[in-house]
């Protein structure tokens, strides 16, 4: 047995495969329909799933970059205003004013004078080597407050600045400070100026450069502490989550949502500015492409369904016709086979019995003789008419026979040139009475110029002769017989039809067979039709009926114009 | 019965004893010279020895097959007129017989009037 017979399904074998089984149309249609479905479906969805995630990673990283960009930026005007933050508080820490500024009034000036230009300065402070504020101008007392233990306090002194994160100063005013140190050249010693400013000072710096295109941004400090407002996490001093690592990442910060996060470091600060962006998935250019790449491939999908519908159930109503085209051309041989070999059998069975028949028809006929030559005695006449009833017995099995064997005698076999005319005219004359006095009409349509046939003209009487017998039995009483004789692709075709009873379909295929007759017992011998149709094979040509009940019967005859001839 | 057959020798060929021994006993009873064989080998022996006019053969003997006595016959006996009389007929052994030379070719079983008009036929065209 070999793979295919075994993978494949029986509806997709060849008729010769399956036997006597049927093929099943519905199987078929369907194996069919899914194989066509999945070619068509697994690349189209295979191209949408990619275009749809390349379109995604591209909008993604177009995002990004653009945020990128976004914060480079920011992060620079925010460094730009620490900057000049920072510079005026280092402009106001000259080396040489330590001692200038611990006297009088001059701490008030300088810090008025700030204030002027910076209204959020909130105090000033002289700290000196050790740490102990020597000179203070604000709103508490801090004069003599000792910050030598203060991380910012190193800080400032090794590094010259120090920057603190925002914390809740005594008012419980979120502040943070600005410390310079300096060397001061007459006592030898280095000192440090400190400035507490109002965090208020960053939110109007992040506001200035906050727009539409951001969702978030704020500063936060090492720890994620946020050091000005935030729409996410709430107001300054909250503690937040976010690393202070520099970059663009996606974040899940709230439940559904995508956003993406910047987080860019502000040089010589503690602090990181933050940006906050919601993500692609709802930017309009996401959405329209997603409909569109939806309502493409759905439209696709439909079409594909709808056509791959249509073709298979095309293919299959073809291969349905195919398959009934070849189980009745199947039939046909096997019925053509059973006749010629019925027909052998008959043929072989006459032969046999008309030898005793002779002897039978001479024995009587000897009796006979006998009877005749002897004077008269008592039991004559019965003999005699015994005899007779023996002799109509053998003509009986004699016709019968004969008819078996295709003809009853023949004197001259030949072939000539006939016209197919002219031998159905010669036909109409034997029948012409039989026909008026069953008042049965006659239609001839004859084509005129049809060629002369090499065959047998007396066997072609016997062929029309034995169909006309048919149809004027088949009509009765009042009817008409058509008969059209016309050239078919080089064939002769005579159509003999009448308006008679008609053949049940299931006797159809029966009606060459011998002894098949539908007459009462005696009336037919049943070899009529199986005759004409043995003559008409034997001149080469082929017989066909089609037949309605009630409606009449046709007989299809076609003779090979140039058969024989050699 | 008729006396104007008296001068036709018929010779019956048929393996069928019952037959042919019936059927010359009737040919004879109506005065013809009717002799009988029931082989193709003593059919062409007796047909030198009685030169008959006309032969009855049947086409199907246990040695010599009718249609080869036929082609035996037919250069040397153009005068003897050969009637196929067989059961064992077709379409196409007639075809053949007859283009052997065969006067006419007559299926079994046949009716006695028939056959003998058959032979007076064949002899009146010698």
């Amino acid at each position: 047995m070999k793979i295919a017979d075994v993978i494949l399904p029986k509806s997709l074998k060849s008729s010769i495969d399956l036997g006597l089984d049927r093929r099943s149309y519905g199987q078929f249609r369907l194996i069919l329909f899914l194989i066509m479905i999945a070619i068509t479906a697994i690349p189209a969805t295979t191209i949408a799933l990619l275009g749809y995630s390349n379109y995604k990673n591209l909008l993604q990283k177009d995002e990004q970059s653009q945020l990128k960009w976004q914060m480079d930026g920011s992060v620079g005007s925010i460094e730009q205003m620490v900057e000049s933050l920072k510079s005026v508080v280092q402009f106001a820490a000259r080396r040489d004013r330590y001692e200038e500024l611990n006297t009088g009034n001059n701490l008030k000036v300088l810090f008025e004078r700030l204030q002027g230009q910076y209204p959020s300065f909130a105090d000033l402070g002289v700290v000196d080597q050790k740490g102990i504020q020597r000179a203070y101008y604000g709103p508490y007392n801090l004069e003599g407050t000792d910050y030598s233990g203060e991380d910012w306090f190193k800080e400032v002194l090794d590094r010259g600045l120090h920057i603190s994160p925002v914390y809740r100063g005594y008012r419980f005013v979120p502040h943070f400070a600005i410390a310079v140190s300096n060397y001061d050249p007459t006592t030898q010693r280095a000192w440090v100026l400190r400035a507490t400013i109002e965090a208020e000072t960053l939110q109007q710096y992040v506001s200035t450069i906050k727009t539409e295109a951001t969702d978030d941004l704020f500063l936060i400090d090492e720890e994620g502490v946020l050091q000005t407002n935030s729409d996410y996490f709430g107001r300054t001093l909250n503690r937040t989550e976010l690393e202070t690592e520099p970059g663009v990442r996606a974040d899940v910060l709230m439940a559904g949502e995508n956003p993406l996060v910047a987080v860019g470091n502000i040089k010589s600060t503690p602090w990181s500015l933050v940006i906050i962006k919601k993500g692609y998935i709802n930017k309009n250019e996401w959405r329209s492409f997603r409909s569109e790449l939806f309502f493409l491939f759905f439209t696709c999908m439909v079409i594909s369904v709808v056509v791959i519908y249509t073709l298979v159930k095309l293919l299959t109503t073809l291969i349905r016709k195919a398959d009934e085209i070849q189980i009745k051309m199947m039939q046909e041989a096997e019925h053509k086979d059973k006749l010629a070999s019925i027909g052998r059998l008959a043929s072989g069975v006459a032969h046999e019995i008309n030898n005793p028949l002779a002897i039978i028809n001479q024995k009587t006929g000897l009796i006979d003789d006998l009877i005749d030559m002897s004077a008269d005695f008592e039991q004559k006449q019965m003999i005699v008419n015994s005899l007779k009833s023996i002799d109509n017995s053998v003509e009986r099995c004699k016709a019968i026979t004969h008819r078996l064997l295709g003809f009853a005698r023949r004197t001259d076999v030949l072939f000539e040139h006939v016209s197919i005319n002219e031998t159905i005219k010669e036909v109409l004359l034997f029948l012409e009475n039989a026909m008026m006095y069953n008042r049965i009409k006659l239609e001839l349509k004859l084509q005129d110029d049809l060629p002369q046939i090499y065959s047998d003209r007396l066997q072609l009487q016997q062929i029309f002769l034995n169909i006309l017998n048919n149809g004027i039995d088949a009509i009765g009483k009042d009817g008409t017989i058509v008969i059209i004789s016309n050239l078919i692709a080089g064939d002769i075709r005579v159509v003999i039809q009448d308006d008679g009873g008609g053949i049940p379909e299931d006797l159809l295929p029966q009606i060459f067979e011998p002894f098949f007759t539908t007459k009462e017992t005696g009336k037919g011998t049943g070899l009529g039709l199986s005759i004409t149709y043995g003559l008409v094979k034997k001149l080469g040509g082929d017989i066909t009926v089609r037949s309605n009940v009630g409606k009449g019967t046709a007989f299809s005859i076609t003779l090979p114009v140039n058969e024989m001839e050699s | 019965m008729k006396n104007t057959n008296e001068n036709i020798k018929v010779l019956i060929a048929d393996d069928e004893v019952e037959f042919s021994s019936t059927l010359q006993t009737r040919l004879n009873l109506r005065n013809f010279q009717a002799t009988m064989v029931n082989s193709g080998e003593a059919t062409l022996k007796a047909v030198e020895e009685e030169k008959p006019d006309v032969l009855l053969l049947d086409l199907k003997m246990p040695d010599l097959d009718g249609l080869e006595v036929l082609a035996r016959l037919k250069d040397d006996h153009k005068d003897m007129k050969v009637i196929i009389l067989t059961g064992h007929g077709s379409f196409e052994v007639g075809r053949e017989g007859m283009e052997l030379g065969a006067f006419d070719y007559i299926m079994k079983p046949v009716d006695l009037k028939v056959l003998i008009a058959k032979i007076e036929e064949a002899y009146s065209s010698i």
